[in-house]
């Protein structure tokens, strides 16, 4: 038999998805990830997961923004000075407007292709695919996944583990 | 029937009315003893509780029409600084004494001296302004008037037709407020400087004005955020989340439209369009800039984007509370240097007409405040709007 990915636990309720991401993450596993057919609120915060994408956006709209007046101070003031109607070269209030538009731009830019990486994609293939049950994730079923890779996993002792919790059923998914 | 206000607002009112008589008495010696220095305090204290009603009124219309989640729970706020504009309207008489300290309009020498000045007189005089400042005040008593009928009658019956009413009301009335704000702000505020104008002032007012009066109820909401009354009404943290919201988008629209103005009037760079920043950068009022720039948009902006700021609601009253203070200083930084453009201008008649002014105004705000449910009632769209 191949290696295994790790161990499905299938819900009928987003509650009682909850509830055992909790009990997961209490009972010390964090390479575990939970699936939904609709976002449950606080599901990613009790399996753990932090999302980084904030302060990643933050960061590509402050460049962007920096980048956008240091392009327009150099072009006017250093590069190529011109008497504009007597304003001074480094004239801000003009330069204000595609400072905006760039932090805008490369905070939108960011956004975009930073949740892209964060989220492993594009991937065409991932392990859950093969077990049949799993098309109800994206209709009327709720899963957790515990994976190999946690230290924490004992391919015994996490099955007993999720047992408790009462799942609808229980799937070992191949890698 | 309960109301927002207890005990505690009992006595603020009376100690509103206190500080109001005696400010305004302060007034009538400011009149006498310092013309000069008083009529501009005195256009400045009326001006900024104006604004507050006006705000209210076009934030009141706004949530007439859209009938958002947030609104509910202030609505009773709104109501109450709306009507107190008859009262306002009382109080706006002594600037007609006025017109001679205050206009350049008014002031032979300056008219002598001055072409562009001379051909508007046919506009700019002492019957027009008292006329056209009549007319503004009847244009929204007489919508405030209506609005706060149908909303009594509301309270009253299960029928949609007052809602309705109020609804059809909103709609061109959310027009005829920047309109009507357009001559007020022409003949109060830009006639203060002798030669320019702007397009984007009047828009830039009422934008000020309803961010004034958002953060005032916030301020309150968060007071009565405790009260037992308010209490199965409202959600906490969904209230003050989108209205945190809102206070973001009025901020950010505030701060647009004055940079709009500022940008419009670099690119163009004529004499009559500048004359309006040269008397707002000299000496210290260009720090008063940086402190408006700071203070009314910079630091609350950041501090808005941020989630648990919005759902905490001791943390978002005190941001508008910054932008609360920081208006007083815009409303001031509008008005003072055009009088007085060489070096900052602050008098205490400043501070004694907006206490007379904002004493009588607070006075009436809470008695309006406590005729009413502390909540509307019977509103058809109430239910659908509380979450469960």
């Amino acid at each position: 038999m191949s290696e295994t990915y790790g161990l499905l636990a299938e819900f009928s309720t987003p509650e009682a998805l909850m509830h055992a991401a909790e009990e997961a993450y209490a009972a010390g596993f964090r390479q575990m990830d939970g699936y939904a057919p609709f976002p449950v609120e606080g599901l990613p915060e009790a399996l753990g997961k932090k999302n980084r994408l904030p302060l990643l956006v933050l960061i590509g709209g402050i460049i962007g923004g920096l980048g956008a007046y240091f392009m327009e101070w150099y072009a006017n003031a250093i590069s190529y000075p011109i008497n504009i109607g007597g304003r001074p070269t480094n004239s801000w209030p003009s330069f204000i407007p595609i400072t905006f538009e760039l932090t805008v731009l490369c905070a939108g830019l960011t956004a975009f292709f930073a949740s892209f990486a964060l989220n492993g994609l594009p991937r065409p293939h991932h392990p859950l695919f093969s077990i049949p049950e799993f098309d109800r994730a994206s209709q009327d079923r709720f899963f957790l996944c515990i994976e190999t890779k946690d230290p924490k996993f004992h391919p015994n002792e996490t099955r007993a583990f999720l047992q408790q919790l009462n799942p609808v059923s229980i799937t070992e998914v191949p890698e | 029937m309960s109301s927002i206000v207890n005990a505690v607002a009992a006595r603020a009112k009376i100690v509103s009315l206190g500080v109001g008589v005696l400010g305004l008495a302060g007034c009538v010696a400011g009149w006498i003893v310092a013309p000069g220095d008083f009529f501009v305090a005195y256009l400045f204290g009326h001006f900024f509780f104006l604004g507050l009603s006006l705000g209210a009124l076009a934030l009141l219309m706004t949530h007439h029409l859209t009938s958002g989640y947030w609104g509910y729970s202030v609505r009773r706020f709104l109501e109450s600084a709306v009507s107190t504009l008859p009262l306002l309207a009382v109080l706006f008489v002594p600037v007609f004494f006025g017109l001679p300290q205050l206009y350049p309009w008014k002031n032979p020498s300056v008219i002598a001296a001055d072409e562009i000045l001379r051909s508007r007189l046919y506009y700019l005089n002492t019957p027009g302004y008292v006329i056209r400042s009549a007319v503004v005040f009847a244009i929204w008593i007489v919508m405030a008037r209506f609005l706060l009928k149908w909303s009594a009658e509301q309270d009253a019956t299960v029928s949609v037709e007052p809602t309705r009413k109020m609804r059809t009301l909103s709609g061109p009335g959310l027009v005829i407020y920047p309109v009507t704000m357009t001559f007020a702000a022409i003949d109060w505020l830009m006639s203060l400087e002798k030669d320019w104008y702007s397009t984007m002032f009047a828009v830039m007012i009422c934008i000020g004005q309803m961010l004034g009066a958002l953060a005032f109820v916030i301020l309150l909401l968060s007071v009565a955020a405790d009260s037992r009354q308010l209490g199965p009404v409202i959600s906490k943290e969904e209230t003050f989340h989108k209205i945190g919201n809102l206070l973001l988008a009025f901020t950010m629209l505030w701060a647009y439209l004055e940079f709009g103005q500022l940008l419009i009037t670099w690119s163009g760079n004529l004499p009559h369009e500048i004359s309006w920043y040269l008397n707002r950068v000299t000496d210290g009022w260009r720090w008063v800039c940086v402190f408006l720039f700071l203070f009314n948009f910079f630091v609350p902006f950041f501090l808005l984007l941020m989630r648990p700021v919005k759902r905490r609601y001791q943390v978002l009253a005190s941001v508008a509370a910054c932008i609360f203070i920081a208006h007083i200083v815009d409303v001031w930084w509008t008005i003072a240097p055009s009088l007085h453009p060489e070096h900052v201008y602050v008098t205490w008649w400043a501070v004694i007409a907006f206490l007379g002014i904002g004493g009588i105004w607070s006075a009436a705000f809470l008695k309006n405040l406590e005729r009413r449910p502390a909540v509307p009632l019977n509103d058809p769209r109430f239910a659908v709007a509380v979450p469960a």
